[in-house]
């Protein structure tokens, strides 16, 4: 039997017209409470933002009798792991040559065997969401980009292995369940050819200096994208923090007065590099507390993985 | 000063098109009613301003069909943050042809399925459609005609060809 395409959205218009999309009263209710979360949420985690730098600064600044660090020294792991024993085949070995991955050491003391590259990303490889900042929303493995473009450049293509990325939807610790999600990283893990993932890192630094502004990509009246490299230490063997700042634009398009942020760092362990791109969600802007807890789990994923 | 009432009254007047809007254009009955909840939603966060909107249906249309082209995730994350109610009311089943077309539609790009959607559930010309968009006319007929050509050949039976023929120069 014949029919119009007019007769069918008909069809689909009765159906719609049977689902009801609830009070206007208990929508307008949910959208101020959602935005007073919203509101707080933001004001407390700037708080907590600036509480944190205050001890980090204090944390981090050497009291005047205390022995300076020898030159070149590498940067302190977080968690000090022992040189691998024999037969462990673990890359994560503790960096005997500053600046160096595995790759491209040369076995440091006797009975301790060349690290071995891994070829293939498990699950457990991907940290866990604290459990305050879980969405009840499981991540989805993808095929996405895993940087954000840097006026074109080409990062470590050529040298991958092995790639696995996973989008992942987090709250803050602050929002309550069954509320709007605060932020999403694209987060995938690489393994490099051996002794190429600090090249990669070092491509990445060159990449964020050569592009310090850019158009957005898509739409003429996004804007500028604005880059900086941010210092960072104290994640895995070394690590590229940057953030990307555009301004702000409401669901119009409109300017909205404050700028965006994203944070992207990348973090290597042996010849593997994880990065975790903070994408936001609805505008929001990244959370260094937030992408520096995710991050410190991240990279002990990866360490539990690796042995 | 947000106005509730207003507010409430354009809620009323518009969600039904709106659904229908949701539907043709994400191609799913959940996604399409918390795409259209979360414009409402934002909608109302700008009453101030949308209310002296001189189209403010459109611009819940645009707001639906950007959110609708958004990312996947945005979509997952509505559906679970925004379903605060308990479980959806039970409603009947879809129609075989209401099935049958938002099967097809989900194999037409984005663009198309806005514009098919405009043009069958409001009625809306092709100048009027370029002027919501923001294309030009060209490309509205481009986007319609390529649009029902692949609906037909994804719906054998389906008559288009007399149907078009006065509708798109």
């Amino acid at each position: 039997m014949s029919r119009e395409l007019s007769e069918l959205y008909r069809s689909l218009a009765a159906d719609a017209d049977a689902r009801d999309v609830g009070l206007p009263d208990v929508l307008r209710h949910r959208a101020d409470r959602r935005a007073r979360f919203r509101a707080a949420g933001g004001t407390l985690a700037v708080g907590l933002v600036v509480v944190g730098v205050v001890i980090g600064a204090q944390v981090v600044t050497p009291p005047s009798a205390s022995v300076p660090a020898p030159a070149g020294a590498p940067t302190p792991s977080t968690s000090p792991s022992p040189s691998p024993t024999g037969g462990s085949p673990s890359p994560s070995v503790p960096p005997t040559t500053p600046g160096r991955s595995p790759g491209t050491t040369s076995p440091g003391a006797t009975g301790t065997q060349p690290a071995r590259t891994p070829t293939s990303i498990p699950d457990r490889a991907f940290f866990a969401l604290a459990p305050t900042n879980q969405v009840g929303i499981a991540p989805e493995f993808r095929d996405e980009a895993v940087l954000p473009n840097l006026c074109g450049a080409d990062i470590g293509g050529e040298a991958v292995v092995h790639r696995r990325t996973r989008l992942l939807i987090y709250k803050l610790p602050q929002t309550p369940k069954g509320y709007v999600p605060d932020g999403s990283y694209t987060h995938s893990i690489t393994i490099y050819r051996a002794g190429r993932a600090d090249d990669v890192l070092k491509e990445l630094r060159q990449a964020v200096r050569d592009c310090p502004v850019q158009k957005m990509p898509g739409d003429d009246t996004l804007g500028e994208s604005r880059q900086r490299l941010i210092p960072d230490s104290g994640f895995g063997d070394e690590s590229v923090l940057f953030e990307m700042r555009s301004a702000g634009q409401d669901v119009n398009g409109d300017p909205t007065g404050a700028d965006v942020v994203r944070l992207v760092r990348a973090i290597r362990v042996g010849d593997v590099v994880t990065i975790l791109w903070e994408q936001g969600w609805e505008g929001t802007s990244s959370q260094r507390a937030q992408v520096d807890a995710d991050g410190r789990r991240a990279v002990a994923a990866i360490r539990r993985w690796l042995g | 000063m947000r106005d509730g009432q207003s507010f409430d009254d354009f809620y009323r007047s518009t969600t039904r098109r709106m659904m229908r809007y949701g539907y043709a254009v994400v191609g799913d009955y959940d996604e399409a009613q918390d795409l259209v909840q979360e414009a409402y939603a934002r909608a109302w966060r700008q009453w101030g301003r949308l209310s002296a909107h001189p189209a403010p249906e459109a611009w819940l249309r645009l707001v639906v069909s950007r959110l609708a082209t958004d990312r996947w995730r945005r979509l997952r994350g509505l559906r679970g943050a925004l379903r605060l109610a308990g479980p959806p009311p039970s409603v009947s089943p879809p129609s075989e042809d209401s099935v049958l077309l938002v099967q097809a539609l989900r194999q037409v790009p984005a663009t198309h399925r806005r514009a098919l959607a405009l043009h069958y559930l409001f009625d809306m010309p092709v100048e009027e459609i370029a002027d919501e968009i923001g294309v030009p006319v060209g490309t509205v007929k481009s986007w319609l005609s390529r649009g029902r050509a692949r609906l037909a050949a994804l719906l054998p039976d389906l008559a288009v060809v007399e149907l078009e023929a006065t509708d798109v120069a």
